[in-house]
């Protein structure tokens, strides 16, 4: 079908997003070429220096980019192999099926900057349930948010808690749809639980786990909320994410243009990263 | 007044989906398109329809170009292969629908649909919601919107594919009856199949389609007795027709070191080589036949298809009963040479043993 | 092998919902809390072990003049947001949609895959790097710390949603339903509108759902394109979260803020079963 009304119904939805974005996009990319910042804040012309600035001499930068790729891989992977696990779980008949389907879903469905405020109380080193429990079992109290490295380790939970329901939600519908004749084919063969698994359903999901995953890495890649209220990018720098830290220099700093080049620069390799690491995976788990 | 294509091609990507497809089709007729899978059936009948513009070629209606009047006012009805009705409309409102939408009278509607539902035997059905009723069920209220619509062409692109072997069977007896006595003089009814025994029953004007082209085009009658070249042949029976490679002497017709009489039919043919046509139902099992190795053997109703192998040729042969056979046991069958075709080697029709000749 | 399986997944099932449901029950015991029952030592029960109040529940509606929180105006500034920006998502994303799944777009070397690329790879876009000229953009139209503003940024957010998963959908309902209703005598946006929109509910609720959560849980752009004017929910919880934190309004003011949500699990996973998302993903 090919008529001059498809324009009518394509154009409103592309315009009104590109009329939204083109502002924002040119006026970044020209916003990091200038020194626009709290002492001088106009739009003036410095070429290049804030990118010689990021690449030559912004140690913390990078720190938060490796940081945010650490978080945002440990986290998806989790979500996969968990989310995988519990849509297997309740994709066939199961007692209360859908009253676990929904528990599953719910987390996906709170705000997580409201969760992680409840989080943060969870989590309290003195008055949170958490270390009060772990105390019951002589365990000594933890340093969910104060300790460099298990802070990490608490964002990753609550991430993890916040975010696998969408990895679930995506797996299980992917599960729902996939042809009845392989399985009874399997059956039939007599495979164990096993064999089904690794050489029926996981080979027909890989196509969905691969877009499950990229979805999710898209998203994780955002990581900010949680940081914020749970840590604040502590304690020092250690959960600081890039997002986090342009918001800092942007935001708090008011170093607008070099913020401009931070976020220009990280959109680009995040654009790149998500393209080979789609590649990659395709690669690895679709075997023809 | 007629419809008249003329010289329609449309080629969206690589390959021809119409190559030079012409035709002029009369009101009060039926058009039978014959042709396998992908053959461009559909893609004809769509765009008779309006649904896809030819990159070439002209199509006049009542001598207006079809082409400039858009699908939504060409009065045009389609039946689809695939069961297409509104799911979210009940039985007697998919019906209305088309009638509505030009904005008849309530009484003219009301007339218009219960004839149709009449026609098409689904009277009390008006209240069912689509997807409670059977495949051939949902075939008819799509018939019916077709019908009601009282449109000037019908188009109906394989309608008895997707149906079980029975009902096919009862709904192109009903067919056969609906175009018949339902349909005006004013109306031109073209209908797609791969199925040649749905052709000989509608017993139409054929027009053969392979890969875009037409081969042939002319009474069923004719297609069938004289099918211009092997491929026509091929399409036009079911199973297909059996070539074997061979050659005619003074004496003999010679194939994979069988000799047969030469039919009187044959009796002009020039010697040399020729491809020998014969249907699978002209070949009888015979003790003091020629031997043959059975490949497969399907049984299918009340009869029996020997898939047959000698030397470098494949035959199948239709037994008219139902017998079992091992694969590779060996049979002997008899040709009944009086019904042998022959084709020259660029595959063209030489002679038939109905007469016609193509060159 | 097979007793050992099950004795696992319902373990695992178990400890699961535990872990889900855990951070709920502790937000709903705290909220029933007083000062002395926060800050003296940790306490799980009502009644056992303290006495409970409704103290954390009463000043979500009392106005801040009385010392309350009034969560009532960004409850319903965020419903407002959430709402409009959805709608318009979904209006104009489900048109688009249909588009791309119907019709062929060629321009230079873009084609339809294209175009729904470039409306999906708007989410790739990290919040903090449109929030930056956002600010700039919507200062200088005069729409900052506005709902109008928030409005036209969550239409950035929620319209790829839309597009993704409606073009999906639309790419299973059989295009030989919108061209019976052409030849029935329907113009294209008949077609659309008559036949396959009433066809294309699933669709538009799961879509629609998807739009509501994401618009939402949104906390980023309400923080730093609004101040005093307009607050969302999410802004004006997080900003209870202070050093002296009033735990039992916090945990009330997150209960209710997250409440209306768990409908709509309920609401996905009831049209989860017709598999109205799995094709979207490859």
């Amino acid at each position: 079908m090919n008529f001059k009304h498809k324009f009518v119904f394509l154009f409103p939805g592309l315009f009104v997003l590109i009329g939204i974005l083109i502002f924002p996009i040119i006026f970044t990319i020209r916003l990091s070429l200038s020194g626009w910042n709290s002492y001088t804040p106009e739009m003036n012309f410095i070429g290049i220096t804030n990118y010689i600035r990021l690449f030559t001499d912004d140690p913390r930068f990078w720190e938060s980019f490796f940081r945010l790729s650490f978080l945002s891989v440990t986290t998806v992977i989790l979500q996969y192999v968990i989310g995988f696990a519990l849509a297997m779980m309740v994709w066939r008949e199961i007692k209360f099926k859908r009253f676990f389907r929904v528990i599953f879903l719910v987390p996906m469905m709170t705000t997580p900057v409201i969760m992680t405020v409840i989080w943060r109380t969870f989590f309290h080193e003195s008055l949170g349930p958490v270390n009060d429990l772990l105390g019951g079992l002589g365990v000594k109290p933890i340093l969910w948010l104060s300790d460099p490295v298990i802070a990490k380790f608490t964002v990753i939970i609550v991430e993890v808690w916040q975010w696998t329901p969408f990895m679930f939600l995506l797996l299980l519908a992917g599960l729902l749809s996939l042809p009845k004749e392989p399985f009874l084919a399997a059956a039939i063969d007599g495979a164990s639980p096993f064999r089904k698994f690794v050489y029926v359903t996981f080979p027909l999901m890989a196509p969905i786990s691969i877009g499950a995953i990229i979805i999710r890495l898209i998203e994780a890649s955002k990581i900010m909320d949680t940081v914020f209220v749970l840590t604040s990018g502590g304690p020092g720098t250690a959960t600081e994410t890039s997002s986090f830290y342009i918001y800092i220099k942007g935001l708090r700093e008011f170093q607008m243009g070099y913020a401009a080049t931070l976020s220009f620069t990280y959109l680009v390799i995040m654009i790149i990263s998500l393209t080979i690491i789609a590649k990659v995976l395709t690669k690895l788990m679709i075997k023809e | 007044m007629n419809l008249i294509g003329e010289k329609i091609s449309y080629r969206p990507d690589e390959q021809f989906h119409l190559n030079d497809v012409s035709f002029n089709f009369k009101k009060g007729n039926l058009y039978t398109i014959l042709g396998r899978t992908l053959s461009g059936k559909t893609t004809l009948l769509k765009t008779i329809a309006g649904l896809l513009n030819p990159d070439q070629g002209s199509i006049s209606f009542e001598e207006k170009d079809f082409i400039k009047i858009p699908v939504w006012e060409r009065n045009v009805a389609m039946v689809y292969q695939q069961f297409i009705n509104y799911p979210h409309l009940n039985v007697y409102e998919n019906i209305t629908f088309p009638l509505e939408q030009r904005k008849l009278s309530p009484e003219q509607i009301k007339k218009d649909v219960d004839e149709a539902l009449k026609t098409v035997g689904l009277v009390g059905f008006e209240n069912r919601k689509i997807q409670e009723l059977s495949g051939g069920q949902q075939q008819r209220v799509a018939l019916a919107r077709s019908l009601a619509k009282k449109a000037k062409i019908l188009l109906l692109d394989e309608p008895l594919v997707n149906l079980d072997y029975k009902l096919r069977e009862q709904l192109r007896e009903e067919f056969k009856r609906i175009f018949s006595e339902g349909l005006s003089q004013d109306t031109i009814l073209i209908y797609s199949t791969t199925d040649p025994q749905e052709v000989m029953e509608l017993n139409g004007e054929v027009i053969v389609l392979d890969e875009g082209k037409v081969l042939q085009k002319g009474p069923a009658k004719e297609i069938f007795e004289n099918p211009s070249n092997l491929k026509v042949a091929e399409i036009s029976n079911d199973p297909p027709m059996n070539v074997l490679k061979g050659s005619k002497n003074s004496k003999n017709l010679n194939f994979e070191n069988i000799s047969l009489e030469i039919p009187n039919h044959f009796k002009n043919l020039e010697d040399k080589d020729y491809n020998f046509g014969i249907r699978a139902s002209e070949i009888k099992l015979d003790e003091n036949g020629e031997e043959f190795e059975i490949e497969l053997a399907e049984i299918s109703g009340s009869e029996t298809l020997l898939h047959l192998k000698r030397g470098n040729s494949k035959i199948i042969a239709l037994i008219e009963e139902v017998m079992n056979f091992k694969i590779h046991e060996k049979v002997k069958i008899n040709f009944n040479a009086n019904k042998f075709y022959a084709f020259a080697e660029d595959e063209k029709l030489v002679s038939s043993p109905y007469g016609g000749t193509n060159g | 092998m097979s007793k050992l399986y099950t004795f696992l997944k319902y373990f695992f099932i178990t400890f699961w919902t535990v872990f889900v449901v855990a951070p709920f029950l502790w937000a709903v015991s705290t909220s029933f809390k007083d000062f002395q029952s926060v800050n003296s030592k940790v306490t799980y029960i009502p009644w056992l072990d303290f006495e409970p109040t409704l103290e954390g529940w009463r000043v979500l509606i009392k106005s801040p003049a009385k010392g309350g929180v009034d969560i009532v105006e960004p409850y319903f500034n965020s419903i407002f947001v959430t709402c409009t920006a959805s709608l318009i998502s979904i209006v104009l994303g489900t048109l688009a949609a249909y588009a791309l799944s119907r019709f062929t777009f060629k321009a230079g070397f873009v084609r339809n895959n294209d175009i729904t690329f470039f409306f999906i790879s708007q989410r790739i876009m990290p919040p903090i790097v449109l929030s930056i000229p956002f600010f700039i953009f919507l200062s200088t139209i005069g729409l900052l710390d506005s709902l109008l503003g928030l409005v036209v940024v969550y239409i950035v957010l929620l319209m790829p949603i839309a597009v993704w998963i409606m073009v999906d959908f639309f790419n299973r309902v059989p295009k030989e339903l919108d061209e019976t209703a052409l030849i029935d005598g329907c113009n294209p946006y008949q077609a659309f509108y008559k036949v396959v929109l009433p066809n294309s509910i699933p669709g538009l609720i799961v879509a629609g759902m998807f739009c509501i959560i994401f618009g939402w849980i949104d906390f980023f752009f309400a923080f730093i394109l609004t101040f005093t004017e307009v607050q969302l929910l999410p802004v004006k919880v997080v900003a209870l979260n202070s050093s002296i934190t009033p735990w039992w309004s916090l945990s009330a003011s997150a209960l209710v803020s997250v409440a209306p949500l768990i409908i709509v699990a309920f609401i996905v996973e009831r049209y989860l079963s017709k598999g109205n998302l799995s094709g979207a993903l490859k």
